[in-house]
C-alpha cells in the first residue's frame, strides 16, 4: 500500500473515531456513567494512539496516551466525570483533530509542530490533571500494596485421596508459592468426603487448602506452580479484583483479528489457563454441548462471571466488526463519480439505440432495446444508490454546534433530530453542511431566547431546535424549526426600507416581508455576533440551496418560533423525467413533480379569463410555456394543447404545452456559468437523437410567473 | 472548415518566435476579425443549436459537443447587435475562456472562417479610440496585413462569463441599453 493512501485511511479513521468520541462525550453530558460512551471515548483515544504510533507521529501518541490514561481512571471510577472534565475532553478531541492534521500536513513524522499547538496540548493536559485525585497519594493502579481482600488471588486446592500415594507433598507447593509472593492467609480443611475408604487412613490425603495470595504474578504463572500436581489435585485459581479490571481492559483493547472463540480469548488475556479451558471443554463435550463454555467456566470457579460476560461482548463486537468489514468496502468518491458519469453516457447511448431501432422499424430489435433499457435504468438506480448516505451523520455533528453555542450564549437548547436515516446523495449532503450550520446558528443566536425571557413568557426555560428530514415526491425535505421568538417583521421591514428595498408606502404580505431576509445585506440583529455573523448569510444560504436545485421556504410566528423548510432533489446526476414540447423546443420536467396530464379545452386556455383553469373544481393557475419562453413564435391556436399539472412543495401549478412525449431518463448536464443567473431552467440533457432538451425548474418558473402576472411575451428572468 | 484545412496544407507551421503571432481570421457582418490561435480549440460545422429561453440574443443557445453541453455566443448579436443568419459557410469556433477557477468552453458563431495569418509584432497597432464598428473594449489590437487592418478581438472581454451571465433577455431594457451605449 502506498503511504499516501495509508495516511488518507488514517485521516478517515481518525475522523470517524473523533466523531464517535464527540457523540459519546455529548451522551456523557446527559449520563456521566454511561459505560458504552465511556468505552467509546477510551477506544477512540486508544485506537488513534495505536495507529499514530505505526506512523511514528509521536506528538499524537503522547497526547492521546495522556487522555487515554485519564479515561482509564474514569472507567475505573477513580475520577468523577464532571461537566468541566467533559468540556476539557471535548477540547482534547478538537486538539487531537488539529494534531492529526498538523502531523499529516508535515513532511516527515519528526517535523517540529507549531509551538502554539504544543502549548495548547500542554494546557489541556494540565486541565485534565486537575480532575485527578490529589496526586500526593500515588494512584491506586500503581500501588504495590493493595488493600486486603480485594486484591488477593484466591487459590483453592483439593487434593485427591491418592495424592500422597503418588508422591505429592502439598506443603512443597505452598512453600514454592510463598517464594513468589506473600501467603496472606492459608486455611486448611479436612474433607472427610474425600476419603475413598471408610475410616481414617494415614496414607490417604484428606487435605484441602484455601489460600489467599498476594503477588505480582499472572494466572498462567500461578497455574504453573501446581502443574506438577495437576493429576492429583483439583485446582481453582480466582483472580483478584485488580486483575479482573485488567482483564476487562485487555478484552476491550484486543485487536479484532485476535478474537477467536471465547475460551481462547480468555486464555490469551491470561484470565484462564489452558488446563482449565481443556477441563471445561471436556465437561462440555461430556454433557453433549448443552451448556456454553462460559457457564461451565464460571461453575468451575475458574473465572468470574463479569469477565466472561465482557469476553462475550467483545467477541460479539468483533464478530460484528468482521461482518461489517465484509459488508462494506471503502471506495474513492471520485471513482464512484466516474462510474456515475459513465452510466450517464450509457443512458444517453441506450436512448440513441432506441431512436435507431425505431427508425429501422425492426420489431425484434425493439424487444432487445426494451431489455437493455430496463437494465440500464436498474444499473442507474443502483449506482446512484451507492452515493446515498443517511443524513444523520451530518445532523449529529450539529449537536456539538448547538452545545457549544448555547453554552457560550448562556442559553439552554436541546437539539432534536428526526429522520436521521433519510438517505441523500453524498455530494448534496456535503454541500448542505454550511447552509444548515448557518441556519442552526441563526436559530441559536437570534431564535431561542435566554432562559429568563422564556420563563417570563411562560415557555420552558430550555429551547428546542428540531432538525427533521423526510422524503417527499422525489425530493428530500429538511426542516429546521425552533421554538424561539420568531422573526420580527417590523424590524425586517424597517431595515429593508432603510436599505431602499421597500418603499414605506408599499403594502407587503407577512410572507413577503419574511422572505426579505434572503435579500443580500439584511440582518435583523442590530449588533452582529460572532456566531451568525453580519447578515451576509441568508442570501448565501439561499444561493447555495438553489445551486443544488433546491428551494427554501420559511414560516415564522411571533413568540412561537421559526421554521425553515428546504427541499432538495435526491440526486444531482440523473433523473426520471417527463418530456414535453412547446414551440420548437423540447423540455424535461422531473417526473417526480408531475401529478397528471390533461387535455386543455381551447376555450379554457384562451387567457381571456386569466391564467387559470377549473380542474375538477380546483383553481389551477397555469403557465403557457411558449408565452413565457417566446419571443418571436406565433401562438398557434390551431394546435391541441395539454396541461401538465406539477407539484413543488405545497404548491401545484399547471404548464400548458404543445406536445407530450413521455417519460425518459435524463442525465443532467450543467448549462455552465454563462447561464448561472438564468431562472426556470435547471440544466440540460442530451436526447437519444443527439438533440438537447432543457430541464425545467418548476418552482422557479412559478416564481417568474408570480412576479410577472401578465405574462407578456419574452418575460425577462428577473433578479 | 475546408478552408482551414487548406490553409494547414499550404504549409503554415507554428512559429514560436514571439515576433510573429498566428491568428485565426473569420468574418462576422462583413468585418474581418481575428483571434490568437492559442485560444482556439476547435472549429466545427454548424450543428443544431438549441435555443435557451429567456436569454439575450447574443446567447444563441447550446450545442451537444460529443456529450457535453456547450453554450454558443452569436458574435453578430454580440458585436453589432445583428444576429447571424446561418448559411452553409457558418461555423462555430470553440474557444476556452477563464471562468473563475476553471475554464469553460464556449462556441462563437461566425459567418465564415477564413484562414490563419501570421502577423509580425511591428504590424500590431493599438485600437483606435473611436471609429470602429464594434465596442472598443472588445478590440485588443489592430493587425496590419497587406495594408488592410484586421480587428484582433479581446476574447476575455468579448466572452466574459460574468458579463454574459449578467445579460438579460430583450425585455430587461436597462442592461441591453447599456450594451448599446458601449457600442460607440
Amino acid at each position: 500500500m502506498n503511504l499516501d493512501s495509508a495516511r488518507q485511511a488514517f485521516a478517515a479513521e481518525v475522523a470517524e473515531l473523533l466523531q464517535s468520541m464527540e457523540d459519546a462525550l455529548l451522551a456523557l453530558e446527559q449520563d456521566p456513567a454511561d459505560p458504552e460512551a465511556l468505552n467509546a471515548v477510551f477506544r477512540a483515544m486508544h485506537t488513534i494512539k495505536g495507529t499514530a504510533g505505526v506512523f511514528g507521529y509521536e506528538p499524537i501518541v503522547a497526547f492521546t496516551h495522556a487522555v487515554e490514561g485519564l479515561m482509564e481512571q474514569v472507567r475505573a471510577g477513580e475520577i468523577k466525570l464532571t461537566a468541566e472534565l467533559i468540556a476539557a475532553l471535548l477540547e482534547c478531541r478538537d486538539h487531537t483533530d488539529r494534531l492529526v492534521s498538523a502531523c499529516l500536513a508535515a513532511d516527515s513524522p519528526e517535523a517540529e509542530l507549531a509551538p502554539d499547538l504544543v502549548g495548547a496540548g500542554a494546557g489541556l493536559l494540565a486541565r485534565l490533571a486537575q480532575g485527578r485525585p490529589s496526586s500526593a497519594s500515588s494512584p491506586p493502579v500503581q500501588s504495590k500494596h493493595l488493600p486486603i481482600g480485594r486484591d488477593l488471588w484466591m487459590i483453592s486446592l483439593r487434593f485427591t485421596c491418592d495424592a500422597f500415594r503418588h508422591g505429592i507433598d502439598p506443603l512443597s507447593f505452598l512453600r514454592y508459592l510463598a517464594s513468589l509472593g506473600e501467603l496472606v492467609h492459608v486455611t486448611v480443611r479436612l474433607d472427610p468426603e474425600a476419603g475413598c475408604t471408610p475410616g481414617f487412613d494415614p496414607e490417604t490425603c484428606y487435605l484441602q487448602f484455601g489460600i489467599g495470595f498476594r503477588g505480582d504474578v499472572d494466572k498462567p504463572r500461578l497455574a504453573s506452580v501446581f502443574e506438577f500436581a495437576d493429576q492429583d489435585c483439583e485446582i481453582r485459581i480466582l483472580e483478584p479484583d485488580s486483575a479482573h479490571a485488567k482483564y476487562l481492559e485487555l478484552l476491550d483493547t484486543l485487536p479484532a483479528e485476535q478474537v477467536g472463540c471465547i475460551g481462547e480469548l480468555l486464555v490469551r488475556i491470561g484470565a484462564l489457563t489452558q488446563a482449565e479451558l481443556e477441563r471445561a471443554l471436556a465437561i462440555q463435550s461430556a454433557e453433549g454441548g448443552q451448556r456454553r463454555i462460559g457457564e461451565i467456566l464460571v461453575d468451575q470457579g475458574s473465572i468470574k462471571p463479569a469477565v466472561v460476560e465482557q469476553a462475550a461482548r467483545v467477541q460479539a463486537a468483533a464478530r460484528n466488526r468482521v461482518q461489517e468489514e465484509a459488508r462494506f468496502i471503502r471506495v474513492d468518491a471520485q471513482r464512484l463519480g466516474h462510474l456515475i458519469d459513465l452510466i450517464g453516457e450509457l443512458v444517453t447511448s441506450s436512448a440513441a439505440i432506441r431512436v435507431m431501432a425505431k427508425r429501422a422499424g425492426i420489431e425484434a430489435l425493439d424487444e432487445v432495446v426494451d431489455g437493455v433499457d430496463y437494465l440500464v435504468s436498474e444499473i442507474r438506480d443502483q449506482a446512484l444508490q451507492l452515493r446515498m448516505v443517511p443524513i444523520g451523520d451530518t445532523f449529529s455533528r450539529f449537536k456539538r454546534v448547538v452545545r457549544d453555542a448555547a453554552q457560550e450564549l448562556g442559553k439552554q437548547i436541546e437539539l432534536v433530530i428526526n429522520g436521521a436515516e433519510t438517505e441523500l446523495d453524498k455530494t448534496v449532503v456535503e454541500k448542505m453542511v454550511d447552509p444548515l450550520t448557518h441556519l442552526i446558528r441563526n436559530a441559536i443566536d437570534h431564535g431561542i431566547e435566554p432562559p429568563h425571557v422564556r420563563i417570563a413568557q411562560g415557555k420552558p426555560s430550555q429551547g428546542t431546535i428540531a432538525l427533521t428530514a423526510y422524503h417527499d415526491s422525489g425530493h428530500i425535505v429538511i426542516e429546521i424549526a425552533d421554538d424561539g421568538a420568531g422573526l420580527n417583521t417590523a424590524k425586517i421591514r424597517a431595515k429593508a426600507e432603510a436599505l431602499g428595498l421597500v418603499r414605506p408606502d408599499e403594502t407587503l404580505a407577512r410572507e413577503e416581508i419574511l422572505n426579505l431576509i434572503f435579500v443580500p445585506g439584511l440582518s435583523t440583529k442590530e449588533q452582529a455576533t460572532n456566531l451568525s455573523g453580519r447578515g451576509v448569510g441568508m442570501d448565501v444560504v439561499k444561493r447555495n440551496i438553489e445551486a443544488l436545485r433546491g428551494t427554501i421556504e420559511l414560516a415564522s410566528e411571533p413568540g412561537q418560533g421559526t421554521r425553515f423548510t428546504i427541499a432538495l432533489p435526491l440526486t444531482l446526476a440523473i433523473i426520471d423525467g417527463f418530456m414535453v414540447g412547446a414551440g420548437d423546443g423540447q423540455y424535461v420536467i422531473p417526473l417526480a413533480q408531475v401529478v397528471e396530464c390533461v387535455e386543455l379545452q381551447p376555450e379554457q386556455g384562451s387567457g381571456r379569463h386569466g391564467h387559470y383553469v377549473n380542474l375538477r373544481g380546483e383553481v389551477m393557475p397555469f403557465i403557457r410555456l411558449i408565452e413565457l419562453f417566446g419571443p418571436g413564435r406565433s401562438l398557434s391556436s390551431q394546435r391541441r394543447e395539454s396541461l401538465v399539472v406539477v407539484r413543488f412543495g405545497h404548491h401545484k401549478i399547471a404548464l400548458v404545452v404543445d406536445a407530450l412525449y413521455g417519460e425518459l431518463q435524463a442525465v443532467i448536464k450543467p448549462l455552465g456559468k454563462v447561464f448561472e443567473q438564468l431562472k426556470g431552467i435547471a440544466g440540460a440533457t442530451i436526447l437519444g437523437t443527439g438533440e438537447i432538451a432543457l430541464i425545467l425548474d418548476v418552482a422557479e418558473l412559478a416564481a417568474i410567473a408570480t412576479e410577472q402576472p401578465l405574462m407578456t411575451r419574452g418575460v425577462g428572468a428577473a433578479v | 472548415m475546408g478552408e482551414l484545412i487548406a490553409v494547414q496544407r499550404s504549409g503554415v507551421h507554428l512559429d514560436l518566435n514571439a515576433e510573429v503571432g498566428q491568428y485565426l481570421t473569420f468574418i462576422v457582418a462583413s468585418e474581418r476579425l481575428a483571434v490568437p490561435i492559442e485560444v482556439v480549440k476547435e472549429i466545427i460545422e454548424l450543428p443544431a443549436i438549441t435555443r435557451v429561453p429567456m436569454t439575450p440574443e447574443a446567447i444563441r443557445g447550446v450545442i451537444n459537443l460529443r456529450g457535453s453541453v456547450v453554450p454558443v455566443i452569436d458574435l453578430g448579436a454580440r458585436l453589432v447587435r445583428r444576429p447571424i443568419a446561418p448559411t452553409r459557410r457558418s461555423c462555430i469556433v470553440l474557444v476556452e475562456v477563464q471562468a473563475g477557477e476553471d475554464g469553460q468552453v464556449l462556441g462563437m458563431l461566425v459567418d465564415e472562417v477564413k484562414n490563419i495569418l501570421e502577423i509580425e509584432r511591428e504590424d500590431i497597432k493599438p485600437p483606435p479610440s473611436f471609429g470602429a464598428t464594434i465596442r472598443t473594449d472588445f478590440i485588443a489590437a489592430m493587425g496590419r496585413v497587406d495594408e488592410i487592418f484586421v480587428i484582433i478581438l479581446d476574447v476575455d472581454q468579448l466572452l466574459s462569463i460574468q458579463e454574459l451571465a449578467a445579460l438579460r433577455a430583450l425585455s430587461a431594457e436597462p442592461v441591453a441599453a447599456r450594451v448599446e451605449d458601449g457600442a460607440a
